[in-house]
């Protein structure tokens, strides 16, 4: 067992070497597109990550999620955009003093875009959260919604409906990887303590866990706080890979994608939404073919069908409530029919299936 | 502002409010039956524009057979959807049903999207609603006063329906206690079905109208209303009938005076709705007519 | 003096009076029992001394604090737990995490400590995981520690709610109907181990009971409710011949229950 225990130790630093040896590759010598997209990959995993603590650990329904991205998006996008630049995209209305000459370095004012959306989830969750199912929901989709109302409306700091242009590319896959590893360390470190299982509980049974003394709106609150601080870094990173944003970007179709990933990656699997995200974000280029052979829209129709198909018959998703470890992967049943056939088994799977 | 002018506005906030009751109260039903927000809704009202468009405009069908068709058609796609994507889950956790609603909506809108474009297409309303009459100083479109009339008879055959016919009475009894309601020998299936039916024929009454009130089709017109439409519901009390159409009439009157009183914020029309469901969740959760219940332990 | 006193409670729910002028006080080290047919309002007690419902009228006292009302997590970081009628454990998750999830109101490191596990977390969640597992040991679910709480037999669940709640630390012990479901053979071992418990944990038990063998076995003294009022209360052998509860209830319990 130890020695066991001992070699996926090994396996997952070599794994994260790898890794490592794949962004610095990927950064200099891949295609720009190729680049892109694998940023997208990482981003979404952080978003589907940030939004699985609040609705799959936690248990709240909450549809609140492109609200959170829209402010870490737009502090990240202000914070980095140079002077110059800003005078030119504020064309209509001027930028409020001292937004108009801040310029930042990117960690700072990422790390800033997730405090401002923390804030924000908190004082949403402060109102909502005597809420339960779809009342909370709803709740949140209309918070998100006013806060893109909002958005448009504040000409002198937003820009209104233009958006913002000219945001900087700082995004890099050293960033975006970096931030979906900090994310999943940090959660996973999160729900692995008690405060996570207090979350966990919460979701079980809100009434027995109040009645084991856990204070429900605090480790709510707690939830969305986190949940959208990390949304917000994603929003932010997002916003600095496409160069420019607009309120209409933050709809409530942005959080139904992220909704998308969580389901297919399993509702309470961390590692479910990393695979997941790539799967989404992967497919949904791929697929753009659908929208260029058959029809623009083929390809929201087919990932309607397919969130609708996997809730209907494939409810808990690809990874379930469990996160991946290489007991599961080599336990598991498709893999001993294939591959472990040709490797030595290295124990009797006590995950299998 | 002149009582003329203020007359105009009160006229077109109770047509809005009209309109906003007749969805509203597809919603409350919906919701009195299964207890879920059928997120398809607004999109099952938007379809019944698509309807009235290919009967109307590619079919040459006229108005008075098209509309009646319309109905019909709005209704068993609603039917369909209830059999699709919400009966086969109907036991699973609540947040599984949301989703698959969620995916409903969403696979209506883009399905909409790819079969009739996303470019907006003009509703064909017959002049006999359009025409516009001269009262006093201020001119009002005849529609004006044909959607609240709409409305109220709807709501009274609705009415009849639920409190007078064997069929109400099974739907109010499912919203009671579907366990009870189906030892007593319910048809618990078709209630359901024939629940979703209704409140999407109730959607078609007010998607026609809609449209020749605002005669602008497109496949995501009925994400807003739909939205607006939920929170009526849940203002006047979610499971209520009666809440559902004052709920639609607040917010439609409100939506209209805001804008009316106060032009700067204009821009904050479509967040008025919301603005209002998060008060009326805190101070008042079940809303005006809605009653309390205990959660049992 | 008193540990737990229920000063004139009255319950509506709607127009039901679901609890009538209801008193009560109980002394430290106590077992006592609360009877009466289905409806008749006994868990709706349970469920005002927890704080889940206020009451209408009326208040609640605990060690002479008032609590009436007070936020049910408070109530159990006060020193009261409780299990439920219907078993309420946090099915997906394993036995030992629904004892543990139970020790996390006495935790004192906030949620950062936690995230960045500093060794002062460290030794909290040590110490947790200790406990839980005597708790485990002591009431014979350790050999189940890692299986989800849903696979427990029936008999087991009961058994893990009680390890559940006696992890919050309380002095005030309420069990709602643990013996339901149970055989006459399960129902004495219960019992064995509920005066145990009280022994050992220094506990004051308050509990409902449909099974009359439990509840007159166990019980120094017994309340009946009948819609909403007490109509007897004592020890156990009055009650017993008190002909308003023969009436009332015992008659026709084997009937009612379910």
């Amino acid at each position: 067992m130890a020695a066991q225990k001992n070699n996926y130790r090994i396996l997952t630093i070599v794994s994260l070497l790898l890794l490592l040896v794949f962004i610095g590759f990927a950064e200099n010598h891949l295609d720009l597109y190729i680049v892109r997209i694998l940023n997208v990959c990482a981003i979404y995993a952080i978003l589907g990550m940030s939004m699985n603590l609040i609705n799959g650990f936690t248990g709240l329904f909450s549809l609140g999620h492109a609200g959170f991205m829209a402010v870490g998006a737009y502090t990240t996008a202000l914070l980095t955009i140079p002077p110059a630049i800003k005078a030119q995209i504020f064309y209509l209305a001027p930028l409020i003093k001292p937004l108009d000459q801040m310029n930042l370095p990117f960690p700072v004012a990422l790390f800033v875009g997730g405090l401002l959306a923390a804030v924000v989830g908190g004082l949403i969750a402060a109102p909502t959260l005597r809420l339960k199912g779809d009342y909370l929901a709803i709740a949140t989709l209309g918070f998100a919604e006013i806060i893109r109302v909002v958005f448009t409306n504040t000409q002198t700091i937003t820009n209104g409906a233009l958006g913002l242009k000219g945001i900087p590319a700082l995004t890099n896959l050293w960033w975006s990887f970096g931030a979906a590893a900090f994310t999943l360390v940090v959660l996973l470190s999160l729900i692995n303590s008690s405060y996570g299982r207090a979350l966990k509980a919460i979701r079980e049974d809100e009434i027995a866990a109040e009645s084991m003394g856990i204070h429900l709106a605090k480790h709510k609150t707690l939830s969305f706080v986190i949940g959208a601080f990390f949304a917000g870094i994603g929003g932010g990173l997002l916003g600095n890979l496409l160069g420019t944003i607009d309120p209409k970007m933050f709809s409530f179709t942005f959080t139904f994608n992220i909704l998308l990933i969580i389901v297919l990656g399993g509702m309470g699997s961390f590692s479910g939404s990393i695979i997941s995200a790539f799967i989404v974000t992967i497919a949904n280029e791929y697929l753009r073919f659908l929208d260029e052979s058959i029809k623009v829209g083929m390809r929201s129709v087919v990932f309607s069908a397919l969130l609708m198909f996997v809730v209907l018959f494939y409810r808990h998703g690809l990874m379930g409530a469990n996160e991946f470890s290489w007991e599961r992967l080599f336990g598991n049943k498709v893999y001993q029919k294939t591959l472990g056939r040709w490797t030595k088994r290295p124990r009797k799977g006590g995950y299998a299936g | 502002m002149t009582l003329d002018l203020f007359l105009q506005h009160l006229s077109n906030g109770i047509s809005l409010g009209s309109l906003y009751a007749l969805i509203a109260i597809g919603y409350t039903m919906v919701y009195g039956v299964l207890r879920l927000i059928n997120f398809a809704h607004g999109d099952i009202f938007m379809m019944a524009t698509y309807f009235a468009f290919f009967g109307i405009v590619t079919f040459r069908i006229p108005w008075f057979i098209t509309f009646p068709l319309v109905l019909v058609l709005t209704a068993a796609l609603g039917m369909t959807v209830e059999a699709v994507a919400y009966r086969p889950i109907r036991e699973a956790p609540k947040i599984s049903i949301l989703i698959s609603a969620i995916g409903a909506s969403f696979f209506l809108e883009n399905l909409t999207i790819v079969l009739f474009g996303g470019v907006p297409k003009p509703f064909p309303a017959p002049t006999l609603f359009t025409d516009v009459v001269q009262v006093g100083t201020v001119a009002i479109q005849k529609l004006t006063f044909y959607i609240p009339i709409v409305t109220v008879l709807s709501l009274l055959a609705l009415l009849y329906l639920i409190n007078k016919t064997k069929t109400g009475m099974a739907m109010r009894a499912v919203s009671m206690d579907q366990e009870t309601a189906r030892v007593m020998g319910i048809n618990i299936n078709h209630t359901i079905a024939f629940t979703f039916g209704l409140g999407s024929f109730l959607a078609a009454v007010g998607g026609i109208m809609w449209g020749m009130k605002f005669p602008q089709i497109q496949p995501l017109m009925g994400v807003i209303p739909g939205l607006k439409c939920f929170i009526a519901a849940v203002i006047g009390g979610i499971g209520n009938i009666g809440g559902a159409v004052i709920g639609g009439f607040i917010l439609g009157i409100g939506e209209i005076m805001l804008v009316a009183f106060l032009p700067n914020l204009t821009g904050y029309r479509d967040a008025f709705a919301f603005v209002l469901l998060i008060l009326i969740l805190l101070s008042k959760p079940t809303g005006i007519l809605g009653e309390k219940t205990a959660e049992k332990v | 003096m008193s540990l737990l006193k229920l000063e004139d409670i009255t319950m509506w729910f709607g127009g039901v009076a679901a609890l009538k002028n209801f008193n009560l006080e109980l002394t430290p080290g106590e077992i006592v029992g609360l009877i009466g047919p289905n409806g008749a309002g006994k868990t709706t007690v349970f469920n005002i001394i927890t704080g889940v419902y206020k009451p209408s009228r009326g208040q609640v006292f605990f060690k002479d604090q008032e609590i009436t009302g007070m936020r049910p997590d408070l109530i159990t970081k006060a020193g009261i737990a409780r299990t439920f009628q219907n078993i309420r454990l946090f099915k997906g998750l394993s036995v030992l995490e629904n004892v543990l999830i139970a020790n996390h109101l006495h935790l004192k490191a906030n949620y950062l400590t936690a995230i960045l596990k500093l060794p002062g977390y460290w030794k909290e969640e040590r110490m947790m995981r200790e406990k839980s597992l005597a708790l485990l040991e002591r009431v014979g679910l350790a050999d189940q520690r890692d299986e989800l709480a849903s696979a427990l037999p029936y008999g087991l669940q009961r058994r893990l709610e009680i390890a559940r709640a006696l992890a919050t630390n309380p002095q005030l012990l309420l069990l709602d109907e643990p013996a339901a479901g149970m055989n006459p053979k399960e129902a004495d071992d219960l019992t064995e181990f509920i005066k145990e418990i009280q022994q050992e944990f220094d506990l004051t038990i308050f509990l409902i009971e449909h099974h009359m063998d439990v509840v007159l076995n166990i019980s120094q003294r017994i309340f009946v409710l009948d819609y909403g009022m007490t109509i007897a209360k004592g020890k156990p052998e009055e009650v017993q011949n008190n002909p308003r509860v023969i009436e009332a209830y015992l008659g026709v319990d084997e009937n009612v229950e379910d």
